[in-house]
Formats: C-alpha cells, structure tokens, sequence
C-alpha cells in the first residue's frame, strides 16, 4: 500500500475519492460567504485588503486542509489507539496552530490563542474520539497547544516576515495533513465505511468557520498594540 | 476525450485559490515610517513610542557627532523597554517614561536599534 495507490484512489469512489471534493465544496462555500460579507460590508472598511485580506483567504484555505480529514475520519468511526492518537493530535495541532496564527497576527496574543485553542480542542477532541478516551486527551492536548502556539508565533514574528512565516507554516501543515490523509487511507484498507456525510456537512461547517473566522478577525476585540 | 472527477475538482481548487488569492493578495500593506525627533539644546533628545508590535517611530535621524539621547514613552512595555543598538554599545533598560540613554554617534550611516531579543527593531540613521 504505497502513495501511488492512495492518489489513484482520490479519482475513486469511496471515502478517499471525496476528500478533493470535500476541498472545493469547502472552498466554494467559504469564498463566497466572503464574497458576500465583502461586497455588502467588509469593501466599506478601510484598508481591508492589505490590513486583513492575506490572513482571511489562508485562514479559508485551512479550513479547507482540514475538513477532508474529518470526513474521512467520521466515514470510518473505530480507530486503533495508536491511530486515534494520531488523528486526534494532527487535526488537534493543525486546527488550533492555523487559526491561532491567523487570528493572532490580527487580534493579539490573547484572542489569538484563545481562538485556536477553541476551534483546535473542538476539533481535536471530536475526532480523537474515533479511538476512545487516548484520543480525546490527546485531541484536547494538541488543541491546547496548537492554538497557544499558533498564536505566539505570529505575535514573535511581527516585526519579521510574518506573511511569508504564514505561507511556510501553512505549506507544512498542508503536507503533514495529506500524510494524515495517507495514514487512514493506509489504515483502513481492512475496514468498512460506517458512515457517508452529506455534501452539506461540509458546507455547514466551512460556513460555521468561515463566519466565526471573518467575524473574529475583522470585528473581534485586539489587543491594545493592534488598536 | 473523458476527463477524471478528481482532476475536474482539482482544477477547480486551483482556480479557485488563484482567482481568489488574486483578488486578497493583491493589496500593499501601508507602512508608516514618521521622524519624530524632539531637539533641544546640545542634545538631540528622542521619544520613541510603540505601534502595530513595534517601535514608533522606527526610523529616526539623528546628526553625527552630537550626544542623543533616547526614551521609551509609556506606551512602550515589557522586553520593549530593554533598548539597544548593538553599534553604538547602547544596551540599557529604560525602566520608566523619565529614564534615557545618552550616546554620540560619531560615524555617518544606518544603524539598527532593537529591544534585547530583536522582536521590535528600527533604523537609526546618523547624517
């Protein structure tokens, strides 16, 4: 069971022929809520573009990353431990250190961190649980942490280049999420689907994220030094 | 000619994030770099505030040969307020708004100002 077979089997049907589609329902769903919110409020803010436009379009991006994962977790429930600690601690990590960074740059350290925090112990926590207890804690952990750094790093690299560390960061987290998505497939090649989400599913999610995201770094409260 | 689904989905993606990314990154950020220098006397006396993480102003001229002196105001805090310019061998902790640090510059150029663990940093600029 190698790479080749898991890109072969995106064009498939299944669980893993999805996860493209999981990527541009989501992408679609949060550009154009972004769209709208844009040509009905968000145009008529001052320097929206250069001030905000970079951290919201790869704050989407993220959510696109890490959306194809969840469907594919939920299709297969039952996890082993050692797998379940994985998933929970990757989408745990990623999901709180990318908002966090994003929404740290704009917001502060604190909003920041407790941003990724919540959004990476949400996510974490309720895809740890494939494999139990093991993975919740380690879903909560990573969340914990993620968010935390994410955060941090953005408000340390400031007076650096903050959006090309944006970019690298976000690459990683792109290349350790397909090596998440690459992990189940491997894992799973015994195992039955359990459940199919609806293309709605992820709408309703990109769309939950999205709005929180936009509303958070736009309208939410900053820190003294971003005022 | 058929076309895979995944690659119909891919192109989208890309198109997507291109014309999208297009779109939000297009935009410059605005930087603002004023000279707020406070003259008096023999001494060329500099308040430097903080802005956006960062010193404010954080370009600052000042003329070769005489002292300068420099302060933090009070918007300034935490490792912000450990003042240095590595150059000059300034490396000082201005404690609060009244304290300062006197140098003489005495070599024309652009010379870097930062706190002690280079997360705020400037340019100061001896003519």
């Amino acid at each position: 069971m190698n790479f080749k077979e898991f890109v072969k089997s995106l064009s498939k049907e299944g669980v893993e022929g999805e996860l493209l589609k999981t990527i541009f329902i989501s992408l679609l769903t949060s550009f154009m809520i972004l769209g709208i919110f844009y040509f009905f409020r968000l145009r008529d803010i001052e320097n929206f573009i250069p001030k905000y436009g970079f951290f919201l379009f790869f704050g989407i991006l993220s959510y696109a990353l890490i959306l194809p994962s969840i469907r594919q977790v939920r299709a297969y429930k039952e996890f082993p431990c050692m797998s379940g600690m994985m998933i929970g601690m990757t989408i745990g990590m990623i999901a709180g250190f990318l908002p966090g960074f994003f929404v740290g740059a704009t917001n502060g350290m604190f909003w920041g961190s407790v941003f990724g925090m919540a959004i990476g112990i949400f996510l974490g926590v309720w895809n740890g649980k494939c494999c139990g207890v093991m993975g919740v804690m380690e879903g909560m952990m990573a969340g914990f942490m993620g968010g935390l750094m994410g955060a941090m790093t953005a408000i340390m690299m400031f007076n650096d280049n903050l959006k090309a560390a944006g970019i690298i960061v976000f690459a990683i987290s792109a290349f350790i999420m397909i090596g998440l998505n690459f992990m189940i497939f491997k894992e799973t090649r015994r195992a039955e689907r359990k459940h199919k989400d609806r293309e709605l599913f992820v709408s309703v999610l990109s769309f939950v994220l999205t709005i929180l995201t936009i509303l958070m770094i736009v309208y939410g409260p900053r820190s003294i030094l971003l005022q | 000619m058929k076309i895979r689904k995944s690659t119909l989905y891919l192109i989208g993606i890309v198109l997507l994030i291109v014309i999208v990314g297009f779109f939000f990154l297009s935009g410059e950020s605005a930087s603002a770099n004023l000279i707020k220098e406070n003259s008096g006397g023999e001494v060329q006396e500099v308040v430097i505030g903080m802005k956006n993480y960062n010193y404010y102003p954080n370009t600052i001229r000042v003329k070769a040969g005489m002292p300068v002196s420099i302060a933090l105001d009070e918007t300034v805090s935490g490792c912000f307020r450990d003042f240095t310019i590595r150059e000059f061998g300034v490396h000082e902790y201005l404690r609060t708004p009244q304290d300062s640090v006197e140098f003489t510059p005495t070599k024309k150029g652009s010379y870097t100002f930062a706190c002690s663990m280079g997360m705020g940093t400037g340019t100061l600029i001896v003519e």
